[in-house]
């Protein structure tokens, strides 16, 4: 039978738990220092994406996806003559309000990345975190041509190698129930030698169909070498995404 | 009924078992709740890599509301789940008085998340303040499961503001209750945009299975406590009124006959839900104490006349089923300490205090009863409490007004002058609040340490 003191008592749990999420807050760093993997959940994207990097001096460098507080960006740009002729975002933050930053800023971010053919570039306000990862994956982009310069010094002379007529062609995005899908495969000599997903569906339930349907479909694609390939039990949505998007990676491959 | 404690080794280790007090789990309880709080904190906190501007800070604020509130809202439900270990051990009225704090802490947390919430996505949609509705209603249209979710918070929103003090003491119990239900519908509905729209749930996938785990656990325990469990024990023991009886003006007795009562499990000093299925009574169940030890085929309440459902409890028809929810309460003998015991009533407070006189085990000498009442009119059980004074030889006194209505002084001073060792007994003490604040001073003021009174209080 102590003295009750609500007042007391709603004054002190106030107090407690805003200084409690103050503290928290103030404890995380500003920026993220550089530990695109520590926020775990990295897209399966990121891993494959390195591979298919090989055709570069003229040709398209993905950068490795950079983790925001908000999603991943992965950004891709067309090196043509030296130049960068295209920059996109493979991947951005998605789902609530950051499709609408996303819509807003990508585009401008791409734009100003060929009107600056670099890195530096200012970024988007109200979209600081998806712009940041930008430029983080930007830079890892154009690190990669710049690394593989050399070997595109013989191309012009040479050429009839392999890496040279090896081309990389990204679909379009796919529009799914469950989220985009985007393929993108690798030609050579007329022939599909790969076929990987840069994006599929995620979170929930959709990374496990994910994670079994898109191997199955980037070998389907292989070996039928056209979009004529069936559709994965299960994952009725996102093989019917895939086989949209290889059409028209096949469609921009062939033209 | 007194205890021989001369009945060889077998009696003598039930009342050393019944004397020695059971801890109340309420400390490890409250540990295991701050460490899931704290595990929930860890999960924001691994979730989010960095925060780099204000907008960033009102949204992971937001988040972290919202995650404690997720948290706290299936303990709030789980207090309600009349899980035994909480009813009976941590006792219902402090139960219930955690259920209200932590119901009105869970309900602000839930403010602040859907402001900051809202304000950090207006924010970063490049609106000021003040698009906060508009935002709200954009984000309601376009996220997973928030229809459902806005729904339930309406329904949270409505059930705390009737569960203010003032406004709740102006609605009748009943409509109270029954709105008060409509909690599992508000948790049901604002679960689902928790698991979709969370951003720790999609980063780590071992949270969502820690979630479904706590809201299915809740689930289950009120399943199980609250449907299945009473719905046995009526089928069981298919109780009915036996009659009832008029102890004093304005307090009845009722008498309630079953089969094989005993093998219920209540003891002296717990309650029941009763329902009487009489005609404008079968939608209210009410908490009454035993007044008797409870008897293989008979159980009584003692229920004093003030609302309108006791007052109507002298009208029950022999015969008429009751359908009981029960036991409850941790106003047993498994709470004393030491030998010497002092019972304190206040009023109807009588109730579970006639039931420990009887049986609470002890020498002669040892159980002194207090009892407390407006006049001698108005101690009800009085003839049956002396009779159980005479044959164990426990000690009864009483307090009344004096004819000229000045009430009877309770202090340290005439509690020590009455029983001079009060401070090495342990005290029962049931009655009005105000009563029991009074004597509760009274005992500390005399050297009777706090956890040595034990008392059930229903005030929030």
């Amino acid at each position: 039978m102590r003295k009750s003191h609500p007042v007391r008592r709603a004054v002190l749990a106030t107090a407690a738990t805003v200084s409690g999420i103050v503290l928290l807050l103030s404890l995380k760093p500003a920026s993220d220092p550089g530990s695109a993997e520590a926020a775990g959940g990295a897209p399966p994207a990121a891993e494959s994406v390195q591979g298919g990097a090989r055709p570069v001096g003229d040709g398209t460098v993905t950068g490795d996806a950079a983790q925001t507080q908000y999603g991943a960006v992965q950004v891709r740009i067309t090196v043509s003559g030296g130049k960068i002729t295209k920059a996109e975002a493979v991947q951005a933050p998605k789902g609530g309000q950051s499709d609408q930053i996303t819509s807003n800023a990508v585009p401008r971010l791409n734009q100003a990345v060929v009107r600056a053919q670099g890195a530096d570039i200012d970024a988007v306000s109200g979209a600081t975190y998806t712009s940041n990862g930008y430029k983080e994956s930007l830079q890892s982009a154009i690190d990669k041509a710049r690394a593989s310069a050399p070997a595109d010094t013989g191309n012009g002379a040479g050429g009839g190698d392999d890496a040279a007529q090896a081309q990389t062609v990204t679909g379009d995005v796919a529009q799914t129930q469950y989220g985009p899908v985007q393929v993108r495969i690798t030609v050579s000599g007329g022939k599909i030698t790969k076929a990987e997903a840069v994006q599929a569906p995620k979170g929930g339930q959709s990374d496990q169909i994910t994670s079994n349907a898109v191997p199955k479909l980037n070998q389907a694609a292989v070996q039928a070498g056209t979009a004529d390939i069936d559709a994965v039990s299960g994952a009725t949505y996102t093989s019917e995404g895939y086989k949209e998007s290889l059409q028209s990676a096949l469609d921009k491959a062939g033209g | 009924m007194t205890t021989t404690l001369a009945g060889g080794r077998a009696a003598r280790r039930q009342t050393m078992r019944r004397i020695r007090p059971r801890r109340s789990p309420a400390v490890p309880l409250l540990l295991a709740v701050g460490a899931g709080a704290a595990a929930v904190l860890w999960l924001w906190w691994t979730s989010t890599p960095s925060i780099a501007d204000t907008t960033g800070k009102i949204i992971a604020a937001g988040r972290i509301t919202g995650l404690l509130a997720g948290y706290l809202m299936a303990l709030v439900v789980l207090q309600m789940a009349r899980v035994p270990a909480l009813e009976r051990r941590v006792g219902s009225d402090r139960v219930a008085r955690w259920h209200a704090m932590s119901g009105r802490y869970t309900v602000s947390l839930v403010v602040a998340h859907v402001f900051l919430i809202m304000w950090g996505y207006a924010r970063q949609a490049g609106k000021t303040l003040s698009g906060i509705v508009s935002q709200t209603l954009t984000s309601i249209d376009t996220l997973p499961d928030m229809g459902k979710a806005a729904v339930g918070t309406g329904l949270l929103f409505v059930i705390a503001f009737l569960s203010i003090g003032p406004v709740r003491r102006r609605m009748p119990y009943d409509g109270w209750y029954h709105v008060h239900l409509l909690t599992y519908a508000a948790v049901f509905l604002t679960f689902w945009h928790q698991i979709t729209t969370g951003n720790e749930f999609a980063v780590t996938p071992s949270a969502k299975t820690f979630w479904y785990g706590l809201y299915g656990a809740v689930t289950v325990l009120v399943l199980w406590y609250r449907i299945f469990t009473p719905i046995r024990l009526n089928l069981r023991h298919r109780m009915r009124v036996q009659a009832v009886i008029e102890e004093t003006p304005g307090v009845v007795s009722v008498l309630i006959s079953g089969h094989r009562l005993h093998r219920m499990g209540a003891e002296a000093g717990q309650f029941f839900r009763w329902r009487f299925l009489a005609p404008g009574m079968r939608f209210s169940s009410h908490p009454y104490s035993l007044s008797a030890a409870p008897r293989p085929d008979m159980l009584r309440i003692t229920v004093k006349a003030i609302g309108d459902h006791s007052s109507r409890l002298r009208e029950l028809e022999p015969g008429t089923r009751v359908w009981a929810e029960g036991p409850y309460g941790a106003l047993t003998a498994q709470r004393r300490s030491r030998g010497k015991v002092l019972l304190v009533a206040g009023g109807v407070g009588i109730t579970p205090m006639r039931a420990l006189f009887e049986t609470l085990p002890g020498a002669s000498g040892d159980i002194t009863l207090l009892y407390r009442a407006n006049s001698t009119q108005d101690l009800a059980l009085w003839g049956e409490l002396a009779k159980i004074a005479d044959e164990r030889g426990a000690r009864l006194m009483y307090a009344v007004n004096s004819p000229d209505g000045e009430r009877p002084d309770i202090s340290a001073e005439s509690l020590r002058r009455k029983i001079p060792d009060v401070d090495r007994h342990d005290v029962f003490m049931c009655g009005p609040p105000g009563f029991a604040q009074q004597v509760y001073a009274a005992l500390r003021d005399a050297g009777v340490p706090a956890r040595r009174i034990h008392h059930e209080s229903f005030e929030m």
